[in-house]
């Protein structure tokens, strides 16, 4: 049986000039979470996009393979694609404020979808989103299917979100970033959430974060991105015990860990930005900031494997 | 040994009035209410609380930007209201959360940093050319990156470009408040180690307010925890983070995801109601949402409970 969605050489540019992604490959198994980790401008929310087919007018998308469920995404037409979108694959997003429509009640927002993609009675989808809503820990879900957005907090808006995302029963679920908005408490109590409702209903879960605590408490696997390309990818375990690539290295020395901190010690951190990347960009995109880097990083970098289905992209050997 | 006070701030409180709607009458948000605290020369506060909390409210009120409804605040033994602006202005400096809204996009960079001098009105053009050139320096930006427009620069760089234009006047106190919230971890971790770099040599004391706990545990000497405008634990930072009293920083603490994986999301216990500014419980004004609460904690207030270097408002600490 093949994987629930297959990635592979996605690459996606904007109008010929910024090359967002260049090459990333992964794929995301049924009743597994896989997140796509990486800084801001790596291309992580854009390649969720291009899964989704949400790309802005003037972006370009190819890949060798782009499939859900064993289907070709590629050649889809915007009908069979809309048939998918918001039925089997979903995806939530990171403001949970500017993708609720101020205008329609939560009820109305969250009843569409369903009566859009299956024969059911207004009555019928109702009920289903009263459902959703308790599951997700909302009380009084009757209260809130009349409430409007703005009524409501940021938490609840978040939930409100992931459970419009439930309502066909997707089995794939794209999360972009879907607790950084809000309080740490908070986002303690959505992830909870998500990591039950993954394994209770065996979805795929593509999660997009920058956040690596995020990653080691809800990852089966991990893709770090940068600038555009997955530079290196392991079982959440491996990655955290011996991670590769001087990148994945030096983000992990940058995360302040509570209690472990030594106050008089400067943190780890990496020098210089992102670079800015268009096409035809040969060679390592980190070598600018990397400790490693000599002049063979200037030219196409290997893939090597360490072990399992851990991987690099780095001339350095495993 | 005790160094002298830096910061101190005596029975403060600040409400405002906010008016929902055209029709709905305006209520009273509480943002502080009666907190007194102090910051030796030298030190680190750090404040943390989550959004809502009223956490900034006390930046501005140390800042004079804001005047306290009661109380009183003085920056190194002087009533901050009663200063002359420019005077103000060499004694004590903000950074701001969001360099991408703080800094002028219209304006180069050098004379963004030259404008605090400049306002004083006392120095010529050459010395005030020779002092933009040196802090530029030494927050790390280049002769080149000083005639940019802040729009050309990254988030990191727009940072520094704040850090200097807040030091150029060589204030004795500056108050960060979410300096690194808008940046990349590898940026963030930068931007940390040259604030406590500059501290160190400058002698600067620092009110750092963040809703990030680790930043916090990195960069503070001490630690008050915001919940609803009052400070309901405060102390040193490694007791804090060692032996928390507080409920609530109980929660905080155990809220933040650490990059380990295996521990899966923690339960943080706290109910889904979520604090309101406007209308603050009475008694401990954490019990709705406390996993601990006792009847008596909805009805009596907690009173302050003294500790070395701070306290708990807490009455079911001993």
């Amino acid at each position: 049986m093949s994987a629930l969605l297959e990635v592979e050489r996605l690459e996606v540019d904007f109008g010929g000039k910024v090359a967002a992604v260049r090459g990333t490959s992964f794929t995301v198994e049924r009743g597994e979470t896989h997140c796509l980790v990486g800084e801001s401008g790596c291309g992580k929310s854009v390649t969720a996009l291009s899964i989704m087919d949400l790309l802005a007018r003037g972006a370009r998308r190819r890949a060798q393979r782009l499939s859900f469920e064993g289907n070709d995404l590629r050649g889809l037409s915007d009908k069979a694609m809309a048939r998918l979108r918001g039925n089997e694959m979903a995806m939530i997003f990171q403001e949970p404020m500017t993708s609720l429509n101020p205008a329609y009640t939560v009820g109305s927002q969250m009843t569409e979808g369903l009566r859009r993609h299956r024969k059911v009675s207004q009555r019928e989808a109702t009920d289903r989103a009263a459902d959703l809503l308790a599951r997700v820990g909302i009380t009084a879900p009757g209260l809130r299917l009349g409430q409007f957005p703005h009524q409501l907090s940021g938490g609840l808006r978040q939930r409100v979100m992931i459970a419009m995302a439930l309502m066909c029963e997707p089995k794939l679920l794209i999360a972009d970033e879907p607790t950084t908005a809000l309080d740490v408490t908070v986002q303690a109590q959505i992830l909870r959430l998500l990591a039950t409702l993954q394994r209770d209903l065996g979805l795929g879960l593509l999660l997009i974060t920058h956040d690596l605590g995020i990653v080691a408490r809800i990852a089966t696997r991990v893709s770090v991105m940068y600038a555009g390309e997955v530079v290196e990818s392991a079982a959440t375990a491996d990655l955290f015990a011996n991670p590769k690539h001087p990148y994945t290295q030096g983000l992990l020395r940058c995360v302040p860990v509570p209690g472990k901190i030594q106050r008089d010690q400067p943190l780890g951190s990496i020098p210089g930005t992102v670079p800015r990347i268009g096409p035809g960009f040969e060679g390592c995109a980190f070598r600018e900031r990397c400790g490693f880097a000599d002049e063979t990083c200037a030219h196409a970098v290997p893939r090597h494997n360490a072990g399992g289905t851990h991987d690099f992209l780095c001339r350095l050997p495993a | 040994m005790t160094a002298p006070i830096a910061i101190e701030v005596k029975g403060v409180r600040k409400t405002f009035l906010v008016k929902d709607g055209l029709l709905s009458k305006p209520r009273h948000v509480v943002a502080v209410d009666d907190v007194s605290f102090s910051v030796p020369q030298g030190g680190v506060l750090g404040v943390v609380g989550e959004s809502g909390c009223g956490k900034s409210t006390p930046a501005r009120l140390i800042l004079g930007l804001l005047e306290p409804s009661a109380g009183e605040i003085t920056v190194e033994g002087q009533k901050i209201l009663a200063m002359d602006r420019k005077a103000r202005a060499r004694l004590i400096q903000p950074v701001f959360q969001d360099p991408f809204s703080s800094l002028n996009p219209l304006t180069r960079v050098r004379d963004i940093v030259a404008m605090p001098l400049i306002a004083q009105g006392t120095l010529d053009r050459a010395t005030v050319t020779t002092r933009v050139e040196e802090m530029l320096e030494r927050v790390g930006l280049s002769r080149e990156q000083g005639t940019r427009l802040p729009t050309e620069l990254s988030g990191g760089q727009r940072q520094r470009v704040a850090i200097a234009r807040a030091l150029v006047l060589r204030p004795r106190i500056v108050v960060c408040d979410e300096p690194t919230s808008a940046l990349d971890v590898s940026v963030q971790a930068q931007i940390l180690n040259l604030l406590a770099e500059l501290r160190k040599d400058l002698g600067l004391t620092y009110l750092f307010i963040s809703h990030n706990l680790a930043v916090v545990e990195h960069v503070a000497s001490d630690v008050a925890v915001m919940y609803l405008g009052r400070f309901v634990e405060r102390q040193p930072t490694e007791t804090l983070f060692a032996h928390p009293e507080h409920p609530y920083t109980k929660a905080l603490l155990a809220s933040v995801l650490t990059p380990e994986p295996g521990l899966g999301v923690p339960d943080v216990g706290l109910g889904d109601t979520l604090p309101d500014p406007a209308n603050i419980p009475p008694g401990c004004r954490f019990h709705p949402r406390c996993p601990i609460a006792e009847p008596r904690c909805s009805v009596e207030r907690p009173p302050l409970k003294p500790r070395p270097g701070g306290g708990v408002e807490c009455l079911l600490v001993p």
